[in-house]
Order: C-alpha cells, then sequence, then structure tokens
C-alpha cells in the first residue's frame, strides 16, 4: 500500500464518518435511556439491550437467526461444492444441462417461487418450523458456479496421484479438492450465511410464530408495532437494530482480512 | 460404487433442491395464475386469462409498474454516475482510501430491515436527523414520509446509500483492467484531467456500466424490505412497488391467483432484462486488444 497525505487520510476519513452517520448514531442512541434521549440529555444504560433481549425476546430470535443461517451455510456450501466438483471434474450425460440448469437460477427472480414454495411447505405442515426456514434456502447456484471455477483451475494431477493410492472420489475431494479450494469455500460460505442472515420475505411469509422468528422479522415487527411517530422508543429500536446488524458487521471485519490472506497465500503454486 | 453413478450422486442433492424449490414452483406459478384460488375452497377452477384482464384493468396495478419503473429509472443512473465519480477518485491503493473503500461498502452487507429502521428515525418528522439538519439552515419541519411526493424519494435516496458501495466496488475493479498506456497517451498529448475522464475513462469502463445497469434494474424491480418496513407502499400507493402490491395480493388479501399472474409478469420481464444483460455483456467487454 502506498504512504498517505495525512490531510487526504483525515478527509478520507471524515467523509466515511459522515457517511455512516446515521447508522453510527442509532448504535449511540441504543445506549441511552430514553427520558435522556427526548430531553437531549446524556445518559447512558444498557437497559435497551437487557428490554430487547429478555421482554422483547430477541435472544430467541438472535437464536433463530444463528440456526438458519448457520445450517444453510453449512448445508448450503456442502451441497455446493459436491455439485461443483462434479462439474469440474467429470463429463456425464446430461451435465451440461444440469450445468445450464444450475446457473440460470442466477438469473430467475426469488419472487415467483414465493407462493408455490409456501404452498409446498403448507402442504408438507413445514411452515413455522426451523426445516420451513432453511430448506428452500439452501440450493445455491452461485456458490455451486464459482467453485466450479475455481476447482477446474486445480491440477488435475492432484486427483490422479490420489487415486493411485487408492482413493475414493469422496475422499478425494474431501482431502485434495477442499482443502485447496478452501479460501474460494469460506468466501463463498461468508457469502451465503450474511444473506440468508438479512434474509427478510421468506421468514416473514414462513412464520407466524414469535418464537420462530428471525431477527429481521423481529426487528421488523418490533418497529411496525410501536402505535405511531412520536410514540416510538427509538433507543428501545435501534438497540433490537444494533443486535441484527453488528454480528455480520464484526464477522465481515473480522473475516475479510483472513479471507484476503487465504486467497493469496492458497494459490495453487 | 459404480463409477458411472459418482457424478450423478454429487450432483443430486443440489439439483433436487433446485428442481423443488426453483424449477417446480415456476411452473406452479403459471398454473396458479390461470386459476381462481383463496387457499380455502378445495377446487381451484380453471379461470384462463381472468387474473391477468384483472390485473391489466386494475389502477392499483398500473400505479406500481409507474412507481416501479420511477425508483429503478430515477435512483440506478444518479447511483452509477456517483459511483463512477468516487471510484475514480479511490482507484489507487492508500490506507486512507482502503478505510473510505470499506466504510462506502459496508452498508452493501448490513441488513435492510436495520437499515430501514434506522431510516425510519432519520426522515421521522419530530426527533429525526434529516429535520434536525434542516432546521440549522431555518426549514421548518417535513413530514417526510407522510407526503406522497417525498415518501418515494426518500426511498430512492435509502436505497442509493446502501448499494452505493457494491457499485463503487466493481467500478474500481473496471477501472483497473484499463491499461495505463492509454492514461500515458492522454497525458503526452496534454489532455485535461475532465477531458480524459470524458475522452478516455467513461468509453472505456463502458462494458462495467452495462453491467452494472442492468443488474442495478433487475435489483430495483425486487425491492420489497424497505417499503414493507418503511410504508407499506403508503402514503396513498406512492410507495407500492411491485413485490408489496405482490405480497399483499398473495399474502393480505390471499389471491393466488392474481399473485401468481403478477409473479409471472414479474418473472417475464426480469428473465428479458437478464437475457439482455448476457448479450449486451456478451459484445461489449472485449475493449482490450
Amino acid at each position: 500500500m502506498k504512504p498517505d497525505n495525512p490531510i487526504l487520510a483525515g478527509l478520507a476519513l471524515l467523509a466515511g464518518l459522515i457517511f455512516l452517520s446515521p447508522v453510527l448514531y442509532s448504535i449511540w442512541m441504543s445506549f441511552q435511556t430514553s427520558t435522556a434521549y427526548y430531553t437531549g440529555a446524556v445518559d447512558f444504560t444498557l437497559g435497551n439491550y437487557r428490554l430487547a433481549i429478555g421482554q422483547y425476546n430477541f435472544a430467541r430470535y438472535l437464536l433463530n437467526s444463528l440456526i438458519v443461517s448457520g445450517a444453510v451455510t453449512l448445508i448450503g456450501i456442502s451441497f455446493a461444492t459436491m455439485a461443483a466438483y462434479a462439474f469440474a471434474r467429470y463429463s456425464f450425460f446430461g451435465s451440461n444441462l444440469l450445468f445450464a440448469a444450475t446457473v440460470a437460477t442466477l438469473m430467475i427472480p426469488s419472487h415467483i417461487s414465493l407462493i408455490p414454495n409456501y404452498l409446498t411447505l403448507a402442504k408438507v405442515g413445514l411452515l413455522d418450523s426451523y426445516a420451513g426456514l432453511i430448506l428452500p434456502a439452501i440450493s445455491n447456484g452461485f456458490a455451486a458456479f464459482f467453485l466450479r471455477q475455481y476447482i477446474r483451475g486445480i491440477p488435475r494431477a492432484l486427483d490422479e496421484a490420489a487415486y493411485m493410492d487408492g482413493a475414493s472420489p469422496l475422499k478425494v475431494l474431501w482431502r485434495v479438492i477442499v482443502p485447496i479450494a478452501k479460501p474460494a469455500i469460506l468466501s463463498m460460505g461468508l457469502y451465503i450465511f450474511i444473506t440468508e442472515w438479512n434474509n427478510y420475505i421468506w421468514p416473514l411469509v414462513a412464520t407466524s410464530r414469535d418464537d420462530l422468528y428471525t431477527l429481521q422479522v423481529g426487528l421488523a415487527r418490533l418497529y411496525r408495532i410501536n402505535p405511531g411517530e412520536g410514540l416510538i422508543n427509538w433507543p428501545l429500536v435501534m438497540a433490537a437494530s444494533a443486535i441484527s446488524m453488528l454480528p455480520v458487521i464484526a464477522g465481515f471485519v473480522l473475516v475479510e482480512r483472513h479471507l484476503v490472506r487465504g486467497i493469496t497465500m492458497g494459490a495453487v503454486k | 460404487m459404480p463409477r458411472k453413478l459418482t457424478p450423478y450422486l454429487f450432483v443430486l442433492p443440489l439439483i433436487s433442491f433446485i428442481a423443488v424449490f426453483t424449477y417446480i414452483p415456476i411452473v406452479t406459478s403459471i398454473d396458479l395464475s390461470f386459476r381462481q384460488w383463496d387457499f380455502m375452497t378445495a377446487d381451484k377452477p380453471f379461470v384462463g386469462f381472468e387474473n391477468y384482464r384483472i390485473l391489466f384493468n386494475s389502477r392499483e396495478f398500473w400505479n406500481s409498474v409507474r412507481v416501479t419503473v420511477i425508483f429503478a429509472f430515477v435512483s440506478v443512473p444518479i447511483r452509477l454516475m456517483l459511483a463512477l465519480l468516487i471510484a475514480s477518485a479511490l482507484t489507487r491503493e492508500t490506507f486512507s482510501r482502503r478505510i473510505l473503500r470499506g466504510a462506502l461498502f459496508l452498508p452493501s452487507v448490513t441488513s435492510t430491515v436495520s437499515i430501514a429502521v434506522v431510516f425510519s428515525w432519520v426522515f421521522s418528522t419530530d426527533y429525526g436527523m434529516a429535520n434536525g439538519l434542516l432546521s440549522l439552515f431555518g426549514v421548518e419541519k417535513i413530514r417526510w414520509m407522510q407526503r406522497p411526493d417525498l415518501a418515494l424519494g426518500v426511498l430512492i435516496f435509502i436505497n442509493t446509500w446502501k448499494q452505493l458501495g457494491y457499485d463503487i466496488v466493481i467500478y474500481i475493479a473496471g477501472l483497473q483492467a484499463i491499461p495505463q498506456e492509454l492514461y500515458d497517451a492522454a497525458a503526452v498529448d496534454g489532455g485535461k484531467r475532465r477531458h480524459v475522464f470524458r475522452r478516455v475513462t467513461i468509453p472505456l469502463v463502458m462494458p462495467t456500466t452495462y453491467f452494472l445497469l442492468v443488474i442495478s434494474v433487475i435489483e430495483a424491480f425486487q425491492v420489497f424490505t424497505l417499503v414493507s418496513v418503511m410504508t407499506e407502499g403508503g402514503p396513498a400507493g406512492a410507495t407500492d412497488l411491485l413485490v408489496n402490491l405482490l405480497y399483499r395480493i398473495g399474502f393480505t388479501f390471499f389471491d393466488i391467483g392474481q399473485g401468481s399472474a403478477l409473479a409471472v409478469l414479474l418473472f417475464i420481464l426480469l428473465i428479458a432484462l437478464a437475457v439482455i444483460k448476457s448479450r449486451v455483456l456478451g459484445r461489449k467487454v472485449h475493449y482490450e486488444a
């Protein structure tokens, strides 16, 4: 990285702060008592978080979001990696068609499947269940496509050497391909996790029970059930909002560095 | 395990989930769009194009189309212009530019519901940040979200704020792909910065612009969360984007046939845009000799 002009650096920092000021202020606000907020005094408290987590069930929403996003990520990335491996290494009857069908999902707007998926899950009794939240989000054509490109760049000689030693295809995938493709798999996993964590319309449609709401649905409810402008307890709402966005922001900041390092170091020699 | 089956076993989980939750639903939606059904009754009588006819004759539908088109074609050009200007200022890697890039990118990975809630406060009448800032200049309190002429503009502003960082990151990648010799040549010819920007940067970054243009329009036609949390389509239908109408017809009125008809129309439109994207990009990307 090139050295920096301190004046420019200061200006850049200022611009970033101004740009993010609504979010930063909302986090500041979440630590204020509501009376302090309305009177303009400064009085810090963790009370809003205690209220959101205790009385308004955000502990449960947080758990639900972790379960749903975690399951979607783990299962989704496994399915995508397996399919990517087959598409990258085998040519089999129908492989072109199946790959085209996978890539075409990138063009297909998800709203076309909203009503049918609701009907399907209602029919098998999976509305208002973790399975109902997880299953429709599992298939990820983009991840499969991306990982296939990545795996094609791994020399086939590595597979063949493993086969010589008597490894099965599953073992080759697990012991040879996955370790080398780890940076790509991690970044795709992160992408799936963030997308699912922020998902709103499907959890909104698929759940009607408070104890199954994800953070996004719970937050939208908490905000919308407030009786009207002026009466909203903004510090409480901002604490709930912070609970829903901070894990992703923190995770992104932490993992980004790891990802960049992984991509540069894990490159195949 | 017979060798021939191996690849099929590897693709089976992904493909079966894609089939059940993506491809079969398309067929189901088309079928349901020709039927009349409200979840309650056992039979779903075939009604031909009746659902489409009702939709095409309703004021709500055309209002939604109008609002969505305005949303897309106002917000996307603003975003792209801003993004290109900022991206060209941030192309070289320095510490402060990386920080700024990170700050600009952050909203695009942040939850839309949280952003909607935060900006509901920003644009609230009595204690909001927007009116607070304007009051410094002596401007009277504005009821942003209650005024039909302003509410859509506010949503466009928020969407721009949220998506800008993504556009910038893509533009930076596009700008870095422009060969440095072209800039050197322009410098030798004594080109002014503004001139170089117009004659070299803008034309050469065109493939990226096309790409962002089409995907942003596609995405604008699918906006739902901001509307659902902030306005529910109001005031007076001023922010009733198409997916919000779809949600209302399907999951508030439980008119499955008509909801499916709207979903099918949206599907056709977005697929057409996606095809245009691959056609246009297929031809335009090869500018480097």
